[in-house]
């Protein structure tokens, strides 16, 4: 088993599903890789849509596997950017990888951080880790001009795939319902357990898994003992 | 993209607040620039002077941050990410303006912490902005903390009593110590006699800049408690953009 199989396989889960009722389509990434980069502020005033308000639900997390194989691809449930009604949309974005990851710490944070940085002319996130949400505004020209999600997918895949042990990124956007994003939160909240064990198990000198808050997660995640056990032999007493 | 920080400091009840507004709402006036205001008085006058009414403040993104981080749920490298989004919804927007406000610390005690915050808070925002306005408490605490150890120009405003001008001295020369050697003017408000101002300018180490007349409009506005947005344009309120534009703090 995996770090992360659990979460993955609860959101493959909800890809499997939402395929099944016809309401996942497959973005096409040709010609959607060149957009423009960059850190852009967007003020109210300028805003054509708003995704993941806090009101609306909101969603971030991502999660990888080892070993699968496939095309990377951009998936979206729900209305993209151009169709979506009343300038505003829940927003749930699930980054899940494959590849192979020898230093499980330094490859989540190098993940992590390269998504949030991955920014796009005419849209700004911000993003709360602890909170897993992530709140995004699409400016009105770059609306006009015919901004997709499959661009933002691509500029994240093109992103990740730049790192040697990533071998396959998948984007998956939802976009539909609040009750979409929410179904995607228990798969965002396992994962965000597991990343926040291992984070404090390298970082912190403490091992005292009794008054650990994180212990039940231990219990679960077989990888977790692995990385504990070999950071308790090489790592401080 | 220009980038012009300013704070504007004085003694309490020389018109700080009221000289704010005015340039707030010129800031809102001129389209082409994105803008930031911060009301950075804890008695949160520019809020009131504006009429606005911002969701969160900054002693609640303040009190939020602290409360994920003793729920472990925020760690170290998080943190600014965190700040960003927090003061994000703390913003109150209008057109091309942005508004934060600073708030009051929920707990009894000092204000250092938000103060602290405060000062993250401008370098975190500020960077998308062609102006950032901040409107400081009275008196050198702000200027004393580093919180204006990012403003690029420090408007200095007194009326003509010599307390006044001598607080803004001090205010001065506090900041040219914690902050640098920044850009500084004085503006002299509430101004009853013209020749009064030859007087000051004759008595003080600072540069005045302009000087604001008495102004009735002005005094119905507020008396009427009726936003500076819709402030029309007077004496007071040209003299004040006038003597920023002879600055070169504005265009």
């Amino acid at each position: 088993m995996g770090l992360f199989d659990s979460p993955f396989s609860r959101v493959r889960d909800f890809i499997r599903e939402k395929e099944g009722s016809g309401e996942l389509v497959r973005l096409e990434m040709d010609g959607r890789r060149s957009w423009p980069r960059g850190q852009e502020l967007i003020l109210e005033d300028e805003t054509a849509l708003e995704l993941g308000h806090p009101e609306k639900g909101s969603l971030f997390f991502l999660a990888w596997t080892e070993n699968a194989s496939g095309e990377d691809e951009v998936m979206l449930v729900g209305p993209d950017l151009q169709k979506i009604p009343d300038r505003s949309a829940p927003f749930a974005l699930a980054v899940l990888v494959s590849g192979q990851f020898e230093d499980e710490y330094d490859c989540f944070r190098d993940l992590r951080d390269e998504v949030f940085d991955t920014r796009l002319r005419g849209m700004a996130s911000r993003v709360m880790p602890s909170r897993q949400t992530i709140w995004t505004r699409v400016k009105r020209d770059a609306l006009e001009n015919g901004m997709s999600l499959a661009h933002l997918g691509a500029a994240i895949i093109d992103n990740l795939r730049d790192f040697e042990f990533v071998s396959r990124v998948q984007t998956l956007f939802v976009t539909s319902a609040k009750e979409d994003v929410e179904k995607l939160a228990p798969a965002a909240l396992e994962s965000d357990r597991i990343a926040r064990a291992m984070i404090k198990m390298t970082e912190e000198m403490s091992y005292d898994c009794e008054s650990c808050e994180f212990s039940d997660v231990c219990e679960d995640v077989a990888e977790l003992k692995r990385i504990r056990a070999r950071l308790g032999k090489e790592g401080p007493a | 993209m220009r980038r012009t920080v300013v704070g504007v400091c004085g003694k309490g009840g020389v018109g700080k607040t009221t000289v704010s507004a005015i340039l707030a709402a010129e800031l809102g006036r001129r389209k082409e620039y994105k803008s930031l205001v911060i009301d950075a008085d804890h008695a949160a006058g520019l809020t009131m002077a504006l009429a606005l009414n911002p969701e969160s403040t900054i002693n609640r993104a303040r009190s939020e941050t602290i409360a994920e981080i003793k729920e472990k749920r925020m760690d170290k490298s998080e943190l600014a990410m965190g700040l960003d989004y927090l003061l994000s919804r703390a913003l109150a927007e209008r057109d091309n303006l942005a508004f934060l406000s600073l708030g009051r610390p929920e707990e009894v005690g000092c204000y250092c912490s938000v103060n602290s915050l405060l000062r993250e808070a401008i370098e975190v925002l500020a960077g998308g902005f062609d102006y950032v306005l901040i409107d400081a408490e009275a008196g050198i605490e702000q200027v004393n903390r580093k919180v204006m150890k990012s403003v690029d120009y420090l408007l200095l405003v007194s009326d003509s009593s010599a307390k006044a001008v001598r607080v803004a001295e001090t205010i001065r020369e506090v900041a040219a110590g914690t902050a640098g050697q920044g850009r500084a003017g004085l503006l002299i408000n509430r101004i009853k006699d013209e020749s009064e101002v030859a007087e000051i300018a004759g008595t003080t180490r600072l540069e005045v800049i302009g000087w604001v007349p008495e102004d009735e409009t002005v005094r119905r506005h507020d008396f009427k408690n009726l936003s500076f947005f819709d402030l029309p344009s007077c004496p007071a309120s040209e003299a004040v953009i006038g003597a920023l534009t002879g600055a070169g703090v504005l265009d």
